[in-house]
Formats: structure tokens, C-alpha cells, sequence
């Protein structure tokens, strides 16, 4: 069997009594890119959220390296190499986009690696080099989103977690961005993705998994899901009219 | 001589002791997102600890900063780490904002206790150097204080925006859960934030003792002008704290001249109800919502 970096067995999430995931089980193999796909409020947030410890797992159990990732906090979970790129970017508007990047680099674990990992941030974002002095919230939606992204690379991960990176863009930001999570992917950096974009979240995935109601419902390689007439009924036929702002 | 200009500038002698306090109550409310209303009180211990140092020891007061500083540092990283943590980890802040009121009470009785509720002022003997300039007033000890505050607002200015930790309390003050993202400890940032808050409440105590009488309850009045001062100048910014501050202090010490003493405090928080009424954000402030 291959070399799975992250592994969730059956878990369980719930926001006080309401419950949002219910024995959700996904593998992610080094160094693939896996996609998360489903509706709206089908609980893939929460998932990533549950990985990243900002959620509690009430059943089951989340493996990061054969290691059990659910006791531990944020802080430490970051410091594993697992970063979550939170949905809308989340980056900080008022702090200069070096400022932004070097708190990519806050656990102490990367901090030696500073220059280097800047240096690989401006190499894939030139146009961020330009605007390192810049408020990260006078950034374009594009240029937030590779910011976002780049703050994750200064954390030297393995694994990264995408929430809807396209979310916002245009055709054509969309797919850079789409080009980029592969690049990252050649930088031997092992992907979660979570889309909306279905179509080309498939397009680009290893292996993927259709989250419903809290559920996984469905799960494949990413071509085979994308000739799945299921997946083109539900999600890729109405792509255009489920996209928000 | 003018006396407009002599009680603005009292005003602003006044005022940038609101204004220190109210640049505490913003960060600790940045972080932790509470009214740290035990502020004043803290003010006025360490106004006390000067008191004493100075009396039984005699050390002079601004000297005592040198042992005062230090001390407050790693009080407010007690306080948050003893009294806050486990409330601050909650969703629901009322938690954390009756433990900071609970502190105030405990403080002022403390301080009754032990100083006795009778007023205390810290007598030096240059306390009475008045310099005459352009025919104003200049008293060397709000000159000090001044000096003092502005000293320690560059410090702290400079603290938040050049080292890593200062850096993650900005960040932290954005937007708690992308900080946790980072691996940013919110615990470590709440504590960093405290310890300011109380290390700026050292500074602010040994203006008030230098300058002005002072009781053990004295301090809810400063936190509360603080406060107003913060509203005026906008939460989230340093320089808004501290012109919400030195606005505060002019408009007391006018109140106080043209009107009267009592007309004053009315005045002062007659303005802070129409900034709030007109501007939520205060006038220098930015929207708390995100962009």
C-alpha cells in the first residue's frame, strides 16, 4: 500500500449538539493532490477545520505520518507540517505583505529557513516581491490569493490545505491558481484541495472524495469522477449558477 | 498670558495619561476582546507601589520605573496566565469580563486595606518646578510625565511593529482564528498583550502619583475616561488611543475651568455619547468589521 501521509478513520464532528460529520474516512498519499468536492454546507470546512484542530473530533481518529494529529493544538499541528489556507483567504489586511509572510514563518521550526523560503515565495509570486511593502488589504482578489498561498509555503509544509482558492477570481485568475496548486504539487507538497470548482478540481486531482450532507457519498480518481454522470447531474452542470461572489 | 492655551496645554499634560491607559485597554481588547475595566485600578497600585518605594525606601519615583517596568511585565503575564486563561479559552467573553471586574473590586479593597482610603500624593522636592515659558505655566513633573508617555507609546509602537511576537499581536488583534492558523498561540499573545497593558498601567500609576492626589478607588474614573478615550479614537489604532486620550484631558480640564469641576465629568461623557451616537468606530478609528 502506498505511503499515506494523512489519514482520517471514520470521525466524527459536531458544532455544539448539531452534528456536521458523521464517520467521514479519507486517505491522502504523499505527494498526490486530493480533492474534497460537494455543495454548499456539505461540512468540508468543517473537515479541514477538524484537521487543522481548530474543531474537536468527537469519534474517530485524524493520522498525519502515522502520528495522531486529534490531541493536538493548532500551534502544534502547524508546527507538523499540516497549514490550512482558511476559506476568503483570511490574510491580514492591515499588516505589509512581508509582514503577512514572515507569520507564515512564526513556528519556530521555520523561522532558520526565512531568507530561503522568501526567496521561494517571490520566485513563484514575483508580483508579490513588487508589493512586498504593500498592505496586504490593498491587494487585488488574485494577488490575496497567492499571498494566502504564500503564506503557507513559508511554513515549509507537507501538506496543504486549500479552502476554495478560486473562490472570487476570474476565468483567468482561476486558472493560474489552478496551474500554481500544481507546481506546488511538482515542489513535492502533498494537497487537500476543497472546490467548488468542481470541474477543475477533478481535472487536476489524484484521488477524490464527494462530501454530502456530512458524508463521504463518493470517491475515486479525479478523471474517473469527472466522466461520473452523477457528479456532471449535481455539481459540474450547475457550476455556473451555484458559484458565489 | 493666554489662558486658553495654558489649560489646553494642562489638558494635554492631563490627557495623555488617559492616553496610555486607553493604548492598554486596546490592546488587550484586540486580543482578548474585553473591556480590561480593572485598568484604572491597576493605575492607582501602582501609583501606591511608587508611593511606598519612595516614603519607606526613598526612591525616587522615576527612577523606581527601572524596577517598576519589570515588575508590571511579569504581572500582567500573571494575571492572564493565573486569572484569564482558562476564561479566555471560552467562546462567551462575559467570562473573562467578570474576572477583570472582579480584579478592580479586589484591587480597591486591597489597596483601602493596606494604603488606608485616605488621599496620597508623592511629594518630591522638585514636584513644585514650575518653568515659565511664553508666559505659560510648565510644571516639571507633568513635563516628565509627558516625556514618559511618549516614551513609552514609541516603545511600545516599536515593540508591535519590528519584533515577531509584536507582529503576531497585530495579527492576532485582526483576526484570532487565521493567527491560529499561523501556529500563533493565542494564550502567548492575550499574555503579551496583558503584560503591556499593565507595563504601560506602571508608567501611567507614576505620572498620576508625581502629579495628582490619589485614593484606591480613584482608578475606576481613569479606566472609565480611558475607555471614552478609546471610543473617541477608534479602537485598533495606537495614535487614535492616545489623541482619544489628550482630547479627553482637554475638554476635562476646559470643563473644569470654564464651567466647573462637576460640569466636567458630564461634559466628558456628554462627548463620549455623541461619538458613539454619530461615529461607532470613534472619529480616528477603523471599522471593526472586515474589509
Amino acid at each position: 500500500m502506498a505511503n499515506q501521509l494523512l489519514e482520517v478513520k471514520g470521525v466524527d464532528v459536531s458544532y455544539g449538539d448539531i452534528q456536521v460529520l458523521w464517520d467521514v474516512s479519507l486517505q491522502v498519499e504523499e505527494g498526490t493532490i486530493v480533492a474534497l468536492v460537494g455543495a454548499n454546507g456539505a461540512g468540508k470546512t468543517t473537515l479541514l477545520k477538524t484537521i487543522s484542530g481548530l474543531l474537536h473530533v468527537r469519534k474517530g481518529e485524524i493520522l498525519f505520518s502515522g502520528e495522531n494529529l486529534h490531541n493536538l493544538k493548532p500551534q502544534e499541528i502547524v508546527d507538523r507540517g499540516v497549514i490550512h489556507v482558511p476559506e476568503g483567504r483570511r490574510l491580514f489586511a492591515s499588516l505589509t505583505v512581508k509582514e503577512n509572510l514572515r507569520l507564515g514563518a512564526y513556528i519556530p521550526r521555520t523561522r532558520p529557513f526565512f531568507a530561503e523560503s522568501l526567496e521561494r515565495v517571490f520566485s513563484l509570486f514575483p508580483v508579490l516581491k513588487n508589493r512586498k511593502d504593500q498592505k496586504a488589504g490593498t491587494l487585488s482578489g488574485g494577488e490575496q490569493q497567492m499571498l494566502a498561498i504564500g503564506r503557507a509555503v513559508m511554513a515549509h509544509p507537507k501538506l496543504v490545505m486549500l479552502d476554495e482558492p478560486s473562490l472570487g477570481l476570474s476565468p483567468i485568475l482561476v486558472k493560474t491558481i489552478f496551474e500554481l496548486i500544481r507546481t506546488l504539487n511538482e515542489q513535492k507538497i502533498t494537497i487537500l484541495l476543497v472546490e467548488q470548482n468542481v470541474n477543475q478540481a477533478l481535472k487536476i486531482a489524484h484521488q477524490a472524495y464527494v462530501l454530502k450532507n456530512g458524508k463521504i457519498v463518493m470517491c475515486g480518481k479525479g478523471c474517473d469522477l469527472l466522466t461520473n454522470e452523477e457528479i456532471i447531474k449535481a455539481y459540474i452542470g450547475e457550476r455556473a449558477t451555484k458559484r458565489k461572489g | 498670558m493666554d489662558v486658553i492655551t495654558q489649560v489646553v496645554i494642562n489638558g494635554i499634560l492631563l490627557g495623555t495619561m488617559y492616553g496610555i491607559a486607553a493604548i492598554g485597554l486596546s490592546l488587550i481588547f484586540g486580543t482578548m476582546r474585553i473591556v480590561f475595566i480593572a485598568q484604572g485600578a491597576v493605575i492607582v497600585f501602582f501609583g501606591y507601589l511608587c508611593y511606598w518605594l519612595f516614603s519607606l525606601l526613598g526612591i525616587d519615583p522615576y527612577l523606581s520605573l527601572i524596577i517598576v517596568i519589570p515588575v508590571a511585565l511579569l504581572l500582567g503575564t500573571a494575571f492572564y496566565y493565573v486569572l484569564f486563561k482558562e476564561a479566555a479559552a471560552l467562546k462567551d467573553r462575559i467570562g473573562s469580563l467578570l474576572i477583570a471586574v472582579g480584579l478592580m473590586f479586589f484591587l480597591e479593597n486591597f489597596m483601602t486595606v493596606v494604603w488606608s482610603p485616605n488621599p496620597r500624593a508623592v511629594v518630591t522636592s522638585y514636584g513644585f518646578v514650575v518653568f515659565h515659558l511664553l508666559g505659560l505655566n510648565l510644571t516639571l513633573t507633568r513635563l516628565i510625565g509627558l516625556l514618559l508617555a511618549l516614551l513609552a507609546t514609541l516603545g511600545v509602537f516599536l515593540f508591535l511593529n519590528k519584533t515577531l511576537i509584536g507582529t503576531a499581536v497585530r495579527a492576532t488583534s485582526e483576526d484570532v482564528e487565521a493567527s491560529t492558523l499561523m501556529g500563533i498561540s493565542p494564550n502567548r499573545v492575550n499574555a503579551v498583550a496583558m503584560a503591556i497593558g499593565i507595563g504601560l498601567s506602571a508608567v501611567a500609576g507614576i505620572n498620576l502619583a508625581t502629579t495628582y492626589s490619589f485614593d484606591p478607588v480613584y482608578g475606576f474614573d481613569i479606566a472609565i475616561k480611558a475607555l471614552v478615550a478609546l471610543t473617541i479614537g477608534g479602537i485598533g489604532t495606537m495614535y487614535g488611543a492616545l489623541l482619544g486620550g489628550i482630547f479627553i484631558g482637554i475638554i476635562e480640564t476646559m470643563g473644569s475651568y470654564y464651567v466647573g469641576a462637576g460640569w466636567a465629568q458630564a461634559i466628558v461623557f456628554a462627548v463620549f455619547l455623541l461619538t458613539l451616537t454619530l461615529r461607532p468606530y470613534g472619529i480616528f478609528g477603523r471599522s471593526s468589521q472586515k474589509a
